[in-house]
């Protein structure tokens, strides 16, 4: 692919001032510790919200929303840069569609991916949500499936609608929790990650509001009904996944393929073998050519000379 | 079962002065056409807001309702009764669980309703939800073979959470139409309702906030984003339903079984029978005796008197 000239993100411009300064600021952490790009990926089910976060996060409408449209097959990487830092936010269509994984989508997005660097994944799902089921697993081992649990380390929640007034009787903050634990419960067992691994307690879940009517605060920053002005506190915490030590998920043609089938147990073959060999097929011949000794013979057989050179 | 004193329906008094008169003023109608009893069966994917629905028309807390738990496992009836009309409403858990229909809560839900009548059926979902798909479809189909097409005469759409911002640059008329035709398109498709067929048309579409936070009006009636007070409406329209001259649909034994697998194309085994007999077994039993008879005889087989006389 010929390189392109890489857009301004002037979408900053139209954050608030505040909420400028402190994006600016953290960019110029990641380039401290020698990080140039990141590059984001956004996965989910359908209709959560993935295409409004990103143009949330970019500042114009860079991917096309419709409220009741599927979105299109094809994923769709918006990239900007901004003093010399670049951002990649890839928008992919929602996998799981009527009950099952889409596999025609998944694998369109693999290929998109192959060869580019996973540096961040953004899973996104509604805060106004009130089951997790086998739907929300389906989603979570596709994905792992697809990139390896590794990518749980690179990873965090984003819930969307998070300017909900929640039911009757639940306090906010108790809301967002139980959705929250709701939630990682279904990611942990669907990624098939431990109790005990430091990675599954430690994903990040952070709450978004993509609409106009956002709340805004004394300095003019969209902020959430717990008061966190949302957008500089995800981009915050998507650098501390960056710089968290773990690594980067490479997408390889090997990664994408998944194991060679044919290589499969290709060793156990011609033990295999062996051992019909000489467990079965020789005791059987054995034990016809036994039972062929014993017959007795009709009277006619042994007479007819003719027939008894006749081979079966 | 014991006949039960049928509790007074003292949840109306809870409801604004308004809302009461009017609902007392469509009792009477109902009285008058000589209808003192009404069956309503609420049913719908889990977690779209059936109970909360069912507790707001009653007017107490009468079926449990917790965001994050899946409802029970069975139906529940709650009857209340007043100036001489009883109400029925039954609530049932979501038959559909991530992503397959749940057919042991439909045989529950079936068997609960054996030798009852329903006369409105109410099918719950989400305004705000943003997307039909493949599972809307598996519920309706589900509804459509346990009771028949014609339910979907006496049927209403309920879409909960009425009192919703609509996504940016939508009117909430224009979202309530495009989510109400896309939702009836589906139930159309998935209960094979022609397209000429009335019933199909003229399912009503009626929204409700059950919410503590409803907007209310200056008479202290709950109200919606566009005006309606939606208690009332919803039973003028139950009322209009009950009222439209179609039949109402009795659960009995034959409903719920299903038709009898023994009984199916009983009356077509002497037939096929007689058929296999005449077109296929008398054919090859004459050309195997044609062949026996133009068989060429080994001359050892001629020879030996013995063997001519053992039987195959």
């Amino acid at each position: 692919m010929a390189s392109q000239i890489v857009r301004e993100w002037a979408g900053i411009n139209t954050f608030a001032p505040a909420t400028q300064t402190k994006l600016l600021e953290l960019l110029g952490k990641l380039k401290q510790e020698n990080v140039n790009t990141l590059t984001i990926l956004v996965m989910g089910k359908g209709g959560v919200g993935k295409s409004s976060t990103v143009n949330s996060i970019i500042g114009e409408r860079a991917v096309s929303i419709s409220a009741f449209q599927s979105e299109g097959p094809r994923p769709v990487m918006v990239s900007r840069s901004r003093a010399g830092f670049t951002l990649n936010v890839i928008d992919t269509p929602g996998i799981i569609e009527g009950g099952y994984v889409n596999d025609q989508a998944l694998e369109i997005i693999k290929r998109f991916l192959l060869n580019k660097t996973i540096d961040v994944l953004i899973y996104v799902d509604r805060l106004d949500v009130y089951r997790v089921d086998n739907l929300d697993r389906l989603v979570v081992k596709a994905i792992t499936d697809s990139f390896g649990k590794g990518i749980w380390n690179k990873a965090l929640v984003v819930l969307t609608h998070a300017q909900l007034s929640p039911p009757d009787g639940f306090p906010y903050e108790e809301f967002f929790t139980k959705r929250s634990e709701a939630l990682l419960k279904v990611i942990r067992h669907g990624a098939g990650l431990k109790k005990d691994d430091s990675q599954a307690s430690s994903i990040p879940v952070i709450l978004a509001e993509n609409s106009g009517r956002c709340n805004k605060n004394g300095s003019d920053e969209k902020i959430l009904p717990n008061g966190t002005a949302w957008i500089p506190y995800l981009v915050q915490t998507v650098t501390e996944v960056v710089l968290n030590g773990c690594k980067s998920i490479y997408v390889d043609k090997k990664l994408i393929e998944g194991p060679d089938p044919n290589q499969r147990g290709k060793l156990l073959i011609p033990l295999i073998f062996a051992l019909q060999f000489f467990l079965v097929m020789k005791p059987i011949e054995r034990a016809i050519k036994k039972d062929i000794a014993k017959e007795s013979r009709p009277s006619w057989e042994t007479r007819d000379v003719s027939a008894g050179n006749r081979k079966f």
